[in-house]
Formats: structure tokens, C-alpha cells, sequence
């Protein structure tokens, strides 16, 4: 019954060691997503969101509780693992193009497979013009795009993105996000997506995990199935999940 | 780009222009053998230049050159190692930090009885002086590389030896040349020093030389030729940094 699920955390604990001692940052964290799903995850700040995508991308070794991905424990560097951080995954001194190839670089994929796969994800995201220019020449929309095609290149079958989106303007935001939606259905990788905004959330996750903080605990999963349909924003369900989940978020109360 | 270019170049004369009018009256204001004006000084420069200084200001520069080049090759990757591994750097750093402040200057009779009179022991004493001021920079610049920006790049899978390709290597670049801008000045000022004692080559003896003959003249031609090797170790530097670092300059 589990083949079907991408993620399943289990019980998930973590703390950071302080000179004072450990910080708990998340406790007895438990919820999983569906293979091609897409998952939203919300919280005031610091409740630990980051942290947790660390965990799942293989980063963050030293936790308690399970964490299997694809019905395997997390391992480090899973290949079709892709995570995309908000502002500083670009390398300033690598050119568009370059920053893209960097993970297959790295993956020691060939030149010539390189090449084609750089085309194809930079085409897609609508960069291809600007494949030659240094991040410090784009806008944040822009660069954004850059990291969303890096992680496109890898072929990822799991995307994790932390606050991918926050950093810019309302215009920008929706066209990305409408860009993030047409990638998904078009290769039903599933999304993992940690978000500040309740409308992002709703607008993108299938289901919505509400994080409480200090540490971070789940105190809500929503279920949200309308995701990706046309004109959802301008449903009224979407209006009426937006008012429920920011209730619940109130009741958590921002800690930031 | 090109305009940019001329517009430089104009500020630059200018700024020059500036300096030797200055220079001028001070001279003029003086009025002492000792501080002759840039007219005299620059007409012994060309008339020296031919003969005996050219050999001087290349044996200098070569000294300089090669000083430079082996303290950055020993002192990059140690920088680079230290600020990321911290059990180097706890065994490591105490030890630089002790040597750190000596003069090294006070090495050069040591230097001298085990390397020589000749080229090794000067270019073996700059180099110790211009490593430390290299070393240290660059071991907190790769030290204070964004933790996000590794995190990321360890994400795509990048081991050890890709995070000091991709992101150590280059964050550093831009520290390196600044290091390289300071420690040229510095490494001219030892060279004099290390010329100026028991050595019959070089600007530094060519300056001594001329004092000691009262030849105001010549000495002004052997600083002439000093600011010179200077300026073209900063122009030099300048068009590496041009080439290393083109993400700089758009
Ligand atoms: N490297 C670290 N060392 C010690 N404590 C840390 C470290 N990283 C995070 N923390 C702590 O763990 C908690 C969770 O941090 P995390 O970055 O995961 O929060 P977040 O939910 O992503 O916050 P935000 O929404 O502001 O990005 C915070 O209280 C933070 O102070
Ligand atoms: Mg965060």
C-alpha cells in the first residue's frame, strides 16, 4: 500500500546541538506524499521548514524517527532528489548556462548530453536568450527561473523548494508559480514546497501541512485536491480553504 | 566599453600630470640638491635607461615577479584548506599567527648564510613576507564563504574536491588580487632592503650606489624605475583580474 508514496516521515525529531545544549527544531513530525503529488508546507518562522527539507534532501544527517523516500531510508545526494534554496543557490561567477550545468557537471554526466539537456530545460523555462549573462545581470524572477532549471536539468522524479518565490513581486510570483504548475503536469514530479504565503500554499499544494513552532510540530494536514485545475484561484472554495487556513494560522500565531 | 576605456586613460594622465606638477614645485619650493625636479630626474632616467638601469629594473622585477608567484601558489591552497577544514586550521592557525607579526626582515642574515648572496635568498625573503599577507585573507575569505551556498551545491551532489572547484576557488579570486594589490607594495619595499645590502644588482643597489656618489640625479632616475615596476605590477594585476573574473565586470 506504501508503493505509491514518494514521502514518508515517520516520528521525525531534530534538534540542533548550542553550546547551551540542544535546540529542538521539529518533533514527532509525521506525514507523506503521494508520488506525483505535490505537498505545501506552512508554519511560522523558524518553526523548522528549512530544516526539514534539509532532512529530506539528505543534507541534514543526524535526526531521530524515519524518513524513507521512495521506500528507502533518505540517502545522502539521491540522485533524483532536486533542491532549489531560496536566494542563493546561483554561483555569481558561473554564467547562466554554467550554473544550469553545474549539477550534471558534478553528476559526471557527458558533455554532449549536457549540452542538449541545457537547451531543453533553459527553453522550457524561458531563459535560453539569457543563458550567456552572469546572475548578477538578471531580475529575481529571472534568476529564480535559473535555479528551477538547474533543478529540471537532473531530472528529478522529487523537487524540494524552500520559499522559492518569496523574494518577489506579485506579478512575477503568479507567472512562476503558473510556470511551476505546467512543469508538474506536464512530468508529475512530486513538489515539496515550503511557503510564508497562505495563498501560495493553497494554490499549489495538494495537500497543505500546517507546522506549529518552537519546535516545529504538525497540527494540521489539509487536503486540497483542486490544485492545478483552471481558474482555481478564482473559486470559492479556494477563497474559503484561504480564510480556514488562516484562522489556523493565527491560532499557531507567526513567530516571527 | 572602448569610451570607458579612453576615459580612464584621460584620468589617469591627469591624475600623473597632477603628481609631477606637485613634485615640480615642491623642488622648485625646496630648492635643495637633494630634491631635484621631475625634468632633471626623468632626463637621467632615459639616459641611464639604455645603459646600466634596464638590467637593474629587469633583475628587480624578475625578483619581484617570481616572489609573487611561488608565495601564491604555496599560500592559495593552504588559505583555501584552512578556512574550510577545521582540523587543519585548529593546528595550523597558532602557528601563523605566531609568525604572522615577526618582521621577516630580521630572517635575512639566516637566509643569506644558508641560500646565498644571490637571487634565492631575496626572492626566498619576500616570498615569506608576501605568503603570511596572502595566507591570511584568503583563509577567511574561504572561511566566510554563505554555508547556503555550499549547502546548495553539496545538493547537487558536489564532494570536496567540486565545492573548492566550483565555489571555493572562485570566491576567493576577488580576495587574492586585493591581497596580491598590497603585497606588491610590500614585496617592492623588502626587495629594496634585500638589494641594499651585500648585493651589486638590482634598483635597490643602483639607489644605494647613486647616494652614495651624491648623484641626486640618478638616485631620482633608480625611483623613477622603482614606481615604474610598481605600476606595472598593479596594471598586470589589473588584467588578471580582468580575465579571472569576468562575472566582475559586467
Ligand atoms: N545551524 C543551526 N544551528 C542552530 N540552530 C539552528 C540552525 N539552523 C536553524 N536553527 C534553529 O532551528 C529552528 C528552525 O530553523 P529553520 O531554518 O528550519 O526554520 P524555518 O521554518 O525555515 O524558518 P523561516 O521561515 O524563517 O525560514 C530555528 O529556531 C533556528 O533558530
Ligand atoms: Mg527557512
Amino acid at each position: 500500500m506504501h508503493d505509491n508514496m514518494m514521502l514518508e516521515i515517520e516520528g521525525l525529531s531534530v534538534g540542533y546541538r548550542q553550546p547551551k545544549g540542544e535546540v529542538p527544531a521539529l518533533r514527532d513530525v509525521s506525514f507523506s506524499v503521494p508520488r506525483g503529488g505535490t505537498c505545501a508546507l506552512i508554519g511560522p518562522s523558524g518553526c523548522g521548514k528549512s530544516t526539514l527539507l534539509y532532512v529530506l534532501s539528505g543534507l541534514l544527517k543526524q535526526f531521530g524517527g524515519q524518513v524513507m523516500v521512495e521506500g528507502a531510508p533518505v540517502a545522502p545526494l539521491r540522485r533524483q532528489t532536486a533542491l532549489i534554496l531560496q536566494d542563493y543557490g546561483l554561483l555569481p561567477w558561473k554564467k547562466v548556462s554554467d550554473n544550469v550545468a553545474l549539477g550534471l557537471e558534478i553528476r559526471g554526466v557527458a558533455k554532449d548530453e549536457q549540452t542538449e539537456r541545457i537547451r531543453r530545460v533553459l527553453t522550457e523555462v524561458g531563459l535560453w536568450e539569457m543563458r550567456d549573462r552572469f546572475p548578477s545581470q538578471l531580475s529575481g524572477g529571472q534568476r529564480q527561473r535559473t535555479g528551477i532549471a538547474r533543478a529540471l536539468a537532473l531530472e528529478p522524479d522529487l523537487l524540494l523548494m524552500d520559499e522559492p518565490f518569496s523574494s518577489l513581486d506579485a506579478l512575477t510570483r503568479e507567472h512562476l508559480q503558473g510556470l511551476l504548475l505546467d512543469i508538474w503536469n506536464s512530468k508529475r514530479i512530486t513538489v515539496l514546497l515550503v511557503t510564508h504565503s497562505i495563498e501560495e500554499a493553497i494554490f499549489l499544494g495538494q495537500k497543505i501541512v500546517v507546522l506549529s513552532g518552537h519546535p516545529g510540530q504538525v497540527i494540521d494536514v489539509v487536503e486540497n485536491p483542486r490544485v492545478g485545475q483552471k481558474g482555481y484561484r478564482k473559486t470559492t472554495e479556494y477563497h474559503i480553504l484561504t480564510s480556514q487556513l488562516r484562522d489556523k494560522l493565527e491560532q499557531v500565531g507567526d513567530g516571527s | 566599453m572602448r569610451e570607458r576605456l579612453y576615459v580612464n586613460t584621460f584620468w589617469a594622465g591627469v591624475s600623473i600630470v597632477l603628481l609631477l606638477v606637485a613634485w615640480h614645485l615642491l623642488a622648485l619650493l625646496l630648492n635643495k640638491e637633494a630634491l631635484p625636479g621631475p625634468l632633471p630626474s626623468f632626463a637621467a632616467f632615459f639616459r641611464e635607461l639604455p645603459g646600466e638601469l634596464w638590467g637593474h629594473f629587469w633583475i628587480s622585477g624578475y625578483r619581484v615577479a617570481t616572489s609573487l608567484l611561488i608565495s601564491l601558489v604555496l599560500a592559495v591552497p593552504c588559505g583555501m584548506i584552512m578556512g574550510r577544514e577545521e582540523k587543519v586550521d585548529r593546528l595550523a592557525a597558532p602557528m601563523i599567527y605566531v609568525i604572522y607579526p615577526v618582521p621577516k626582515i630580521v630572517f635575512l642574515p639566516v637566509l643569506m648564510a644558508l641560500l646565498g648572496l644571490g637571487d634565492v635568498s631575496k626572492i626566498a625573503l619576500i616570498t615569506l613576507v608576501v605568503f603570511f599577507q596572502i595566507l591570511v585573507p584568503i583563509r577567511d575569505a574561504s572561511r566566510s564563504i554563505n554555508p547556503a551556498v555550499v549547502n546548495s551545491i553539496r545538493s547537487l551532489g558536489a564532494g570536496r574536491w567540486h565545492l573548492y572547484k566550483h565555489v571555493v576557488w572562485p570566491a576567493v579570486l576577488p580576495e587574492m588580487l586585493t591581497a596580491l594589490r598590497i603585497a606588491s607594495g610590500t614585496a617592492i619595499a623588502i626587495l629594496f632592503i634585500s638589494e641594499t645590502i651585500s648585493s651589486q644588482e638590482g634598483l635597490g643597489y643602483f639607489l644605494l650606489d647613486a647616494w652614495s656618489r651624491y648623484s641626486y640625479h640618478d638616485m631620482f632616475a633608480g625611483i623613477i624605475a622603482l614606481s615604474l615596476l610598481g605600476f606595472v605590477i598593479y596594471m598586470a594585476l589589473d588584467g588578471l583580474e580582468r580575465y579571472l573574473c569576468p562575472w566582475k565586470f559586467v
